[in-house]
C-alpha cells in the first residue's frame, strides 16, 4: 500500500484538515472493495500481491530484497535515492521500486544487467559527493552505504580529482546535544525530514538548495526539539547523524548487545543494551509492533549514562554522629536485622517507580512473614470505599493496548500529557490522527501533542458533567464507534481522584462500541513499577503509613519524594534498597545497593499489563546485587529465611500470586469491567480546581527518575531546552 | 697448576682501604636522606642475621615447627626443578631459548624445558598473545598440574606492549592466566628471563603448602 | 713431572684443589657452610668489598663468565638476589670493565647528586611496588553530604 506521500503528510498536520478526512476516507475506502489479487513475476517467481503494491513490497513478499536508502517502511514513500531501480521486461528504463506499484503481468528483475548497471550507477554518484571517511565515522559497520557499496558498487573508482576541487563540503549544523550532525555524510535520503514531520510531529527539518547544492537541515540554526530526536539516528543510513554522547566510544562488532525492556516510562519499549567492558554504552530500539513499534523515547535512549553517576556501590550505615559510613554486606545486613528485629510488626515498605516484581515480591513476603501489611507504591490510586480501587485489574491498566490506541475513532485524554508521558503512545495517537481520521480531545492544561485536538478546558468540573452526560462532547462519545477514554495516572493520584475514576469509568462502561470486545476505559502510567505492584496487593499512596508511624521503613529505590523528613517518624529507621543516591537515600540509615534495570534479570509490568523480562547486560557495579537476593540474605539474618533461592524459585513464587506476571511478552485478557463500574458509583464528592499535569513541555520530560536525574546527557538536554525557549 | 696465586684479603683491602672508606663515607652521607625503601646499608658491627628459612627458625611449638621444615624440603625440592613449558610466541622466544644454552645455561638450576603441559610445572608465556591464541593458552595452563606458576616474558604478555591497541592482541596475558612472575623488557635479555627463574625459585620457597593443610 | 701428568689424569688435582679450597675456607663445616648458600665452592682474589657487605671476588683460573663472582653477606642467608649487588660493581661483575670500582680510569659508574640511592628488587616483600589505576572510575560512586 502507498502510504500518505511526504507533501500530504506536512501539510496534514497544518492546514486543512478536509483534506485529511478526504485523503484518509479515500484510503480506507481501498480496501473495502475486497481488491482482486494481481499475479507479477519477480525474478519469474510468480506473486500474487493486492494491486497498489509497489515492486518493493511485492519482492519483500518473496524475500528478495531490493537496496534502498529513501525508503523505510514505516514513513511516507520519498524515491528519491534511485537506489532501488530494477529492471521491468518492456520497460525502456529502470523503474524505482519504492515508489512504482506493480501492474498485472509484469515481470520484473531484480538481478539483471541493466539492473546491477543502474545500482552501480547511482552509488558512484552517491560516492562521489561522500567523504572516505568511514575509520573515524561512527557509522562504520552499521553503516548502510558502507555494506550496499561493497555488495552492489562498482569495484574501482572513476573520481579522480584532477583540479584539487574537493569534494562537495557541508557545513555541519548544530541541532542539540543528542543528535550529532556531520553534513557532508549526508545522501539527501531525507528520513530525517519525514520522521520529524510525520512521527515526530515537528517540521523543522527540510531541504534548501537543489543539485550539488541541495542541503538538509533546518534553515535557521535551531535545536531540534523533540522527545523522539534520536530515532532520527537509526533511520539515517549514513553517518551524517549519530548519537552525540556514544560518539567515538565503540564499534558495533565490539559491543555485546543485550535484549531488555526500558523501565523509564510505563510502556515497557523494547530495547537493546550495547555494553563493552562492563559499560552501558548505548541504548537502541528493538522492534515490537505491539509496543514502541521501532521507536524509542529520548530518555530512555540518552539516559544510560545516568547508570554511571550516583551510583550505590556500597552498602552504608548511619553512625551515631550521622554520617552515612560505608560497610561490609555483613555489617549492613546484621544492622538492619537488629532493626526490623526490635521494631516488631510496625515494618513498612514503598515501592519506587523502577522496582521489578521480583524485588516486590520478595519484600511483601518479607514483610508479611514479620506481622506486617504496610506495602505501598509512592503514587496514589484512588482506592477509598465506593471504588474497587485497585481490586480489579482492568480499573489502573491501559485496557485497550497501546497498539489499539491509533485505531480508535475518538479519543478523549484527561489530566495527561501523552507526548511526555509516554512518548510512544503519543506516536500511535498521532498515527490514528494523520493516517485514520482520527479526532482525539483533551481536558488539562493546553499542552503542545504535536497534532490538533479540541481542548476541552483544563476545569474538572467538565470531566463531571462529561461523566454525568451533559457536556456535548458525552454524546460525540457515544456514538462515536471505538471511543476512547485514557486517563493519567497522575489525575487519579489527586486527592479527589476517586471521583475521576467513578465518573469516568462507570461513563466509560455505559458507551457501546461497534466491537463487544473494545475497551474504552484507559489508565496511562507513569511509572514502570506501578502495575505490578498493584497487581501483587501493594496499596497505592503513602497516606497509611505516614498514619502508622513505622519504626522500620523500606525505601524500595522511593525517590519520588512521597516519602521525606517531615512525614515520617522521627526514631523511624529507614532503609534504602536501590542503586542511585537520589532524593530517598539521603533519609535513610541504612543503604543497601541494589541493580539497575541493566544490570538484573527481571520482571516489569507495562502500563497494558504486559509482563516483559529485562536481562543482565553488565553486573552490579562494586558491591550492588540483585534486589531481591539482598531481600533474601536479610530474611535469612532476620531470622525468616524466605523460600526462594534462585531466580526459577522466585519465579514461581510470582506464578501463585499472579500467573500472569510470569507470561513474558503475552498480553493477557481483562475483565470484570462492568463489576468494576458498578463498584465505581459515582461519588457525592465532587470534583474541584483545575486538572494539571506534571510533565508541561520538553525541559519537563527530561529528568524524571532516578537515573535520567543523574544523568548528565539529560541534564544538557534541559539546559538546551530551556535556553532555546528563552530565545524563542 | 694453579694458575693463580692466592693474595690474601686482608693485604688488599689494606691496599686499597683508603678508596673503600672514601665510598663508605661519600654513601654514608647520603645514607640521611634515602628513602626508606632502598637497601638497608650492613650494620656490620651487629647485622640482623636472616634465617635459611623462609619461615623463620622460631615457631611457637614443635608441630608447627615440624611442618614448617617439612615444607622447606618440599619447597627446596620445587624450587630446584622448575620445568617449565616453552610458550614461544614472538621474539622473546629467540631469548628463551638463549636461556637453555650453555651461556646462561638454565639447567644448574634445575630448569628444563617440557614439550609437554602434563610434565610442566611452569609456563613461560614469551610474546605477543593474539586472541586467536588466547583459547590454546588457557587450555595449555589447565592442563598442567598442580602446583603450577607463569612467568609472563615481555611487555606484549605484561600487558600487550607495542600491541596493545591492536584490534587481535590481548592486552597482557594476565587476563587468561594468572601470572606469578612479570619479566619487563622488549624482548627481556636472557638474563632478565634467568632472573626472573630465580625470582621464582624466591615465591616458590615461601610457599605453605603443608602449612595451610595443617591449619585447617 | 711424570707423576703429576699421571694425578692430573686421574683427576688427583681436582681433588688437591678441593682440599685448598676447604682450607682457605677455613675448615670442613665452614666449607660446607659456604656451599649450602652459594651452592659452590669457589675461591679468589678478593677484589673489593661494597657499604652493602658483599664481597666481589675474581680467580681467572675459571673460564670467563665464571671468573668473576660475588659473595654475599652472612647475615643474608639464603636471602640473596643479583639486586642486591651495589651499582658501581655491577659493571665489573659482567665484564663491561675490568677495573674495579675505586680504581677505574673512565669511571663507568659515576654516582651523581641526583641519583637516587640504590636498592635491591623489593617484589614479594610488603615494600614491593604495587600500580595503582590512575584511570577515571567507569562508575561514580555516590557520596553522602555530609549534613545530612
Amino acid at each position: 500500500m502507498l502510504r500518505v506521500p511526504l507533501t500530504r503528510a506536512i501539510c496534514l498536520t497544518h492546514s486543512s484538515r478536509v483534506l485529511v478526512t478526504a485523503s484518509a476516507r479515500l484510503q480506507s475506502n481501498i480496501p473495502a472493495k475486497a481488491p482482486e489479487k494481481v499475479e507479477v513475476f519477480i525474478d519469474d517467481q510468480p506473486v500474487m500481491v493486492a494491486p497498489g503494491t509497489t515492486v518493493l513490497q511485492a519482492a519483500a513478499q518473496i524475500g528478495v530484497e531490493i537496496p534502498r536508502f529513501c525508503y523505510h517502511e514505516r514513513l511516507a514513500v520519498a524515491g528519491n535515492c534511485r537506489m532501488c531501480l530494477v529492471e521491468v521486461e518492456k520497460s525502456p528504463k529502470p523503474v524505482a521500486a519504492c515508489a512504482m506499484p506493480v501492474m498485472k503481468g509484469w515481470r520484473i528483475k531484480t538481478n539483471s544487467e541493466m539492473t546491477r548497471k543502474a545500482r552501480e550507477g547511482v552509488m558512484e554518484f552517491l560516492l562521489a559527493n561522500h567523504p572516505l571517511d568511514c575509520p573515524i565515522c561512527d557509522q562504520g559497520g552499521e553503516c548502510d552505504l558502507q555494506d550496499q557499496a561493497m555488495v552492489f558498487g562498482s569495484d574501482r573508482s572513476r573520481f579522480t580529482d584532477i583540479d584539487h576541487a574537493g569534494k562537495r563540503a557541508v557545513e555541519d549544523k548544530d541541532i542539540g546535544p543528542l543528535v550529532k550532525t556531520i553534513m557532508t555524510r549526508c545522501i539527501h535520503c531525507t528520513r530525517c525530514i519525514r520522521f520529524a514531520s510525520e512521527i515526530a510531529g515537528v517540521d523543522d527539518f527540510g531541504t534548501t538548495g537543489r543539485g550539488n547544492e541541495m542541503q538538509v537541515g533546518t534553515y535557521v540554526e535551531k535545536l531540534f526539539l523533540t522527545e523522539l530526536s534520536g530515532n532520527v539516528i537509526d533511520l539515517c543510513p549514513v553517518g551524517a547523524l549519530t548519537n552525540k554522547p556514544y560518539s567515538f566510544s565503540a564499534r558495533p562488532w565490539e559491543v555485546r548487545k543485550i535484549d531488555s525492556i526500558d523501565v523509564l516510562d510505563a510502556l515497557g519499549s523494547n530495547i537493546v543494551v550495547s555494553t563493552r567492558t562492563g559499560e552501558v554504552l548505548r541504548i537502541l530500539p528493538r522492534e515490537n509492533e505491539d509496543i514502541n513499534e521501532e521507536w524509542l523515547s529520548d530518555k530512555s535512549r540518552f539516559a544510560c549514562d545516568g547508570l554511571k553517576r550516583q551510583r550505590l556501590i556500597t552498602p552504608m550505615l548511619r553512625k551515631p554522629n550521622g554520617e552515612l559510613e560505608a560497610v561490609e554486606w555483613e555489617t549492613a545486613l546484621i544492622g538492619v536485622a537488629q532493626a526490623v528485629q526490635n521494631a516488631g510488626d510496625k515494618v513498612a515498605a514503598v515501592a519506587g517507580s523502577l522496582v521489578d516484581a521480583e524485588q516486590l515480591i520478595a519484600v511483601k513476603d518479607l514483610l508479611n512473614r514479620l506481622g506486617s501489611e504496610l506495602l505501598c507504591t509512592e503514587q496514589k490510586f484512588p482506592t477509598a470505599d465506593g471504588t474497587s480501587g485497585t481490586d480489579f485489574r482492568s480499573n489502573y491498566l491501559l485496557n485497550s493496548s497501546i497498539a489499539a490506541c491509533e485505531e480508535a475513532d475518538l479519543v478523549l485524554l484527561v489530566g495527561t500529557n501523552p507526548r511526555y508521558e509516554a512518548p510512544l503512545l503519543n506516536t500511535r495517537l498521532r498515527k490514528g490522527y494523520v493516517h485514520k481520521e482520527q479526532d482525539i480531545a483533551l481536558i488539562g492544561p493546553k499542552v503542545d501533542l504535536s497534532y490538533r485536538y479540541e481542548h476541552l478546558g483544563n476545569s474538572s468540573s467538565i470531566v463531571q458533567d462529561i461523566a454525568s452526560g451533559k457536556h456535548p462532547f458525552a454524546q460525540r462519545l457515544k456514538s462515536a464507534k471505538r471511543p476512547l477514554v485514557i486517563v493519567g495516572a497522575n489525575a487519579l493520584s489527586r486527592s479527589d481522584g476517586k471521583a475521576f475514576l467513578a465518573g469516568l469509568h462507570s461513563f466509560a462502561n455505559q458507551l457501546t462500541p461497534e466491537d463487544k470486545n473494545w475497551k474504552v476505559w484507559n489508565v496511562l502510567q507513569t511509572n514502570a513499577s506501578q502495575v505490578a505492584a498493584l497487581d501483587m496487593g501493594y496499596k497505592a499512596g503513602v497516606e497509611e503509613i505516614v498514619a502508622a508511624g513505622p519504626k522500620v521503613l523500606f525505601l524500595l529505590g522511593a525517590d519520588g519524594g512521597a516519602i521525606n523528613k517531615d512525614n515520617i517518624p522521627k526514631d523511624c529507621f529507614v532503609v534504602y534498597l536501590g542503586h542511585h543516591g537520589d532524593n530517598g537515600a539521603p533519609l535513610a540509615h541504612a543503604i543497601l545497593p541494589g541493580a539497575a534495570y541493566t544490570e538484573k534479570q527481571a520482571t516489569y509490568v507495562n502500563t497494558e499489563g504486559r509482563a516483559q523480562q529485562t536481562l543482565v547486560a553488565i553486573t552490579p557495579p562494586g558491591m550492588a546485587r540483585d534486589d531481591w537476593k539482598i531481600i533474601r540474605a536479610l530474611s535469612e539474618v532476620i531470622g525468616t529465611s524466605l523460600p526462594y533461592d534462585n531466580l526459577d524459585e522466585i519465579r514461581d513464587r510470582l506464578e501463585d500470586v499472579a500467573p500472569h506476571l510470569v507470561r513474558y511478552g503475552r498480553l493477557e485478557e481483562n475483565n470484570f469491567y462492568a463489576q468494576a463500574a458498578q463498584l465505581a458509583k459515582l461519588q457525592a464528592s465532587s470534583l474541584q480546581g483545575d486538572i494539571d499535569v506534571k510533565q508541561r513541555t520538553l525541559a519537563d520530560f527530561f529528568m524524571t527518575d532516578s537515573i535520567s536525574r543523574a544523568s548528565p546527557t539529560m541534564a544538557k538536554c534541559v539546559q538546551a531546552v530551556k535556553k532555546a525557549q528563552a530565545t524563542a | 697448576m694453579l694458575r693463580n696465586t692466592l693474595i690474601s684479603s686482608n693485604s688488599l683491602i689494606a691496599k686499597n682501604q683508603s678508596q673503600l672508606l672514601k665510598v663508605c663515607s661519600v654513601t654514608a652521607t647520603n645514607n640521611q636522606k634515602r628513602d626508606q625503601k632502598t637497601m638497608p646499608v650492613v650494620d656490620r658491627a651487629n647485622p640482623e642475621k636472616l634465617a635459611a628459612s623462609a619461615f623463620g627458625w622460631k615457631q611457637s611449638n614443635w608441630a608447627d615447627w615440624t611442618v614448617a621444615r617439612l615444607d622447606d624440603l618440599l619447597n627446596w625440592g620445587r624450587k630446584g626443578s622448575i620445568w617449565p613449558l616453552t610458550f614461544g610466541l614472538a621474539c622473546c622466544a629467540v631469548e628463551m631459548m638463549h636461556i637453555a644454552a650453555p651461556r646462561y645455561d638454565m639447567d644448574r638450576y634445575g630448569v628444563v624445558f617440557r614439550a609437554s603441559p602434563r610434565q610442566a610445572d611452569c609456563i613461560i608465556v614469551a610474546g605477543t598473545v593474539t586472541n586467536k591464541m588466547a583459547p590454546a593458552l588457557r587450555k595449555v595452563f589447565d592442563q598442567m598440574p598442580e602446583p603450577r606458576w607463569v612467568i609472563s616474558m615481555g611487555s606484549c604478555a605484561n600487558g600487550g606492549g607495542y600491541y596493545h591497541y591492536s584490534y587481535s592482541v590481548v592486552r597482557g596475558c594476565d587476563r587468561i592466566i594468572p601470572v606469578d612472575i612479570y619479566v619487563p623488557g622488549c624482548p627481556p635479555t636472557a638474563e632478565a628471563l634467568m632472573y626472573g627463574v630465580l625470582q621464582l625459585q624466591k615465591k616458590v620457597k615461601r610457599m605453605r603448602t603443608l602449612q595451610m593443610w595443617y591449619r585447617k | 713431572m711424570r707423576i703429576r701428568d699421571l694425578a692430573i689424569y686421574f683427576g688427583f688435582d681436582k681433588l688437591q684443589r678441593l682440599y685448598q679450597d676447604v682450607k682457605i675456607h677455613g675448615g670442613l663445616l665452614m666449607a660446607i657452610q659456604k656451599f649450602r648458600r652459594f651452592d659452590d665452592l669457589k675461591s679468589g682474589r678478593l677484589i673489593g668489598q661494597d657499604k652493602y657487605g658483599n664481597k666481589y671476588y675474581e680467580n681467572l683460573y675459571y673460564f670467563f663468565g665464571r671468573s668473576r663472582w660475588v659473595e654475599y653477606p652472612e647475615y643474608k642467608n639464603c636471602e640473596m638476589d643479583g639486586s642486591q649487588v651495589a651499582p658501581e660493581w655491577s659493571g665489573w661483575l659482567s665484564y663491561r670493565t675490568d677495573a674495579p670500582p675505586y680504581a677505574d680510569p673512565i669511571k663507568i659508574y659515576t654516582k651523581y647528586k641526583w641519583m637516587l640511592d640504590h636498592s635491591e628488587n623489593l617484589s614479594g616483600t610488603k615494600h614491593a611496588y604495587m600500580p595503582y589505576s590512575t584511570t577515571k572510575p567507569k562508575i561514580e560512586a555516590w557520596v553522602p553530604k555530609k549534613d545530612d
